[in-house]
């Protein structure tokens, strides 16, 4: 039984870890020697990692009080409010993307009002952010619910009852308490941010992120074009990976 | 004071249900009742924390029924200390003090200035507790509500956090609220007790009275009452019991038989003809070698089944005709009557010992 059990898991992380390996090795050296001379790639790194960082921004402003809700309150529609949280996440993200071209896009009326205030959506650093946001909003409501649930709602009651309103208790008790939590689903949507690629090559072809310059290269030049920024994307991805690792060690607080 | 008049609130799956009851102004009230009586909601309600649905939450002569938590003057510890693991010993403490110097103090009286700088997760659950009430008196509050904060303690701990709470108590006069599952806490400590069950008051009053008059055969047995009979009860008055000799007037005109089995006991009260429960302390019971001739008006002989040391007592079961009787006398009663399993005795209790509900 254990020998089934281990090879099966071994199998699994092989299947894994090979592509991935396979990708660095093949193109890791070349990507990153390329960086100095690739301005197309160096500011495609740039545009997301920037975008990514507005969209995380937003998605933690915006999303931060209904995640509370949502672990504290009960209320009418709450099942509801967390189904529709999850439909980004089940929709294909090139369905995301026509979703939002349909709202944002200069021909509908939201898009149009934008585009004569002056701001662009489709087609412009905006779309991208507004896909990003679309796309990885979702998983931070999901964590930072799990963040708010892990810290028990006593914590707030005898702040509440020591003088605090809601508001000092939430800053004074809650924050703290769930602030490592919060930032492991803020580094999960931006994690999640940086690697969209289906929503944002609708919405916004150009300028490109690194995930649409990568596939861009691999239509236009083929395989060996598109290795070196695969594998940029891929050794970025650690940083949020050892992040989370990071920040998921000495997590929960239970009753003291 | 605590006043509470008709309430009823929900939270989870607790509920309670047309709660009303006082705790006069400086006075000590217990609640007392099984898990799931829905003790805590009633704390939480009181504090504001759950919300009532119905009724009125008076506090210091406010009606603060509507208030949020911060408004209402109170303060409350529950049986986990709840320390922000954030901040440290002397951080909780400060968190809702009302000045530098009862923070001071109040690191003094519990014996804390140790462990002041301390991280609160280093802490023992006594040292927490202690930490737990001490932040909530540096408020000062006008209500203190307690949720069974001494329950996880080790004796000595429960002891020096009890005393150090009572001398501050007697000092300020502030009205308390204590919920505990243990009677002989609320004997101790209580001005009045409320005894609390499903969510609903099924009892409350001075806790001696409670205590001895349980108002039903479950609170009896929750209470710790060994004899809780089931049986018939009748009133006897005008006519005196056939053994009774006495011309005690009141005696005889509020006497009630109760049967139980083969046996009837004889009882003080106004209760209605018909199914009923007797409830008798075994502290109440005596053992002897033959009947004795005193006022004691219930005396049954039968042999002793069992011999169980508890404590500075002894509880023995005899065997009354078929109906079990249990009698607390002390180790030298059981050395001085010699009694062992087998032994033939006769056990008695007044009839004012006998409690019918």
């Amino acid at each position: 039984m254990a020998v089934v059990v281990a090879a099966l898991s071994s199998l699994f992380l092989l299947f894994i870890l090979a592509p991935v390996v396979g990708l660095v090795v093949a193109g890791g050296g070349r990507g990153i020697s390329g960086l100095a001379q690739d301005h197309e790639l160096r500011a495609s790194l740039l545009l997301t990692a920037w975008t990514a960082t507005v969209a995380t921004i937003l998605g933690v402003v915006g999303a931060t009080p209904l995640a509370y809700l949502l672990a504290r309150r009960s209320f009418r529609g709450r099942a509801i409010v967390s189904a529709l949280m999850d439909l980004p996440l089940v929709i294909p993200h090139p369905v995301a993307g026509i979703a939002l071209l349909l709202v944002l896009g200069r021909g509908s009326p939201v898009g149009g009002a934008l585009y004569a205030a002056g701001l662009r959506v489709a087609s412009s650093p905006t779309g991208i952010v507004c896909a990003m946001l679309f796309v990885s909003a979702p998983l931070y409501v999901s964590a930072a619910r799990e963040a708010f649930a892990r810290v028990d709602a006593r914590y707030e009651s005898v702040a509440r009852t020591l003088g605090d309103d809601p508001w000092r208790a939430f800053r004074r008790v809650t924050l703290p308490l769930s602030a490592r939590g919060l930032t492991a689903a803020a580094v999960v949507m931006w994690a999640r941010a940086v690697s969209e690629f289906g929503a944002i090559v609708i919405l916004t072809y150009n300028p490109k992120v690194a995930s649409v310059l990568s596939y861009d290269r691999f239509t236009s030049f083929g395989l060996s074009e598109a290795l070196p920024v695969a594998a940029v994307l891929v050794l970025l991805a650690l940083v949020p990976l050892a992040a989370l690792r990071a920040l998921r060690s000495g997590e929960s607080h239970p009753a003291t | 004071m605590i006043s509470l008049q008709n309430v009823s609130a929900r939270a989870g799956n607790f509920s309670l249900a047309d709660i009303s009851f006082d705790v006069p102004q400086g006075a000590y009230g217990v609640v007392i009742g099984p898990a799931g009586a829905g003790k805590t909601t009633l704390l939480e309600t009181i504090a504001g924390v759950v919300r009532a649905s119905t009724g009125k939450i008076i506090l210091g002569g406010q009606d603060l029924t509507h208030a949020p938590p911060e408004l209402r003057r109170l303060g409350i510890v529950y049986q986990h200390a709840y320390l922000f693991p954030h901040l440290s010993v002397r951080q909780n403490v400060e968190y809702g003090a009302t000045g530098t110097s009862v923070v001071d103090d109040m690191i003094e009286r519990f014996g804390i200035d140790a462990l002041a700088q301390r991280s609160v997760a280093s802490l023992s659950g006594g040292e927490r507790q202690l930490v737990a009430i001490a932040r909530t008196l540096a408020r000062r509050p006008e209500v203190l509500l307690l949720d069974e904060p001494f329950s996880a303690l080790d004796p000595r701990t429960r002891n020096v956090a009890r005393r150090i709470l009572r001398t501050i108590y007697f000092e300020r006069r502030f009205t308390v609220l204590q919920v505990t599952h243990d009677f002989s806490e609320a004997g101790l400590l209580g001005d009045v007790a409320i005894m609390l069950d499903r969510g609903r008051v099924v009892q409350r009053g001075d806790p001696a009275e409670v205590f001895r008059k349980p108002a039903s055969p479950y609170i009896a047995d929750f209470l710790g009452a060994e004899n809780v009979f089931a049986g018939t009860a009748r009133p006897i008055s005008p006519e005196p019991p056939d053994w009774y000799a006495s011309d005690d007037k009141e005696f005889i005109q509020h006497a009630v038989a109760f049967t139980t089995g083969s046996l009837t006991f004889y009882a003080l009260g106004d209760v209605v003809p018909g199914p009923a429960h007797a409830v008798i302390r075994a502290e109440e019971v005596s053992i002897s070698a033959e009947p004795s001739m005193s006022s004691v008006q219930n005396q049954f002989r039968g042999t002793i089944r069992e011999i169980v040391p508890v404590g500075a007592l002894t509880r023995i079961t005899v065997d009354a005709s078929g109906t079990p009787i249990v009698a607390a006398v002390t180790a030298r009663s059981v050395r001085e009557l010699q009694l062992f399993v087998g032994v033939q005795v006769v056990v008695g209790f007044k009839a004012t010992a006998v409690h019918l509900c």
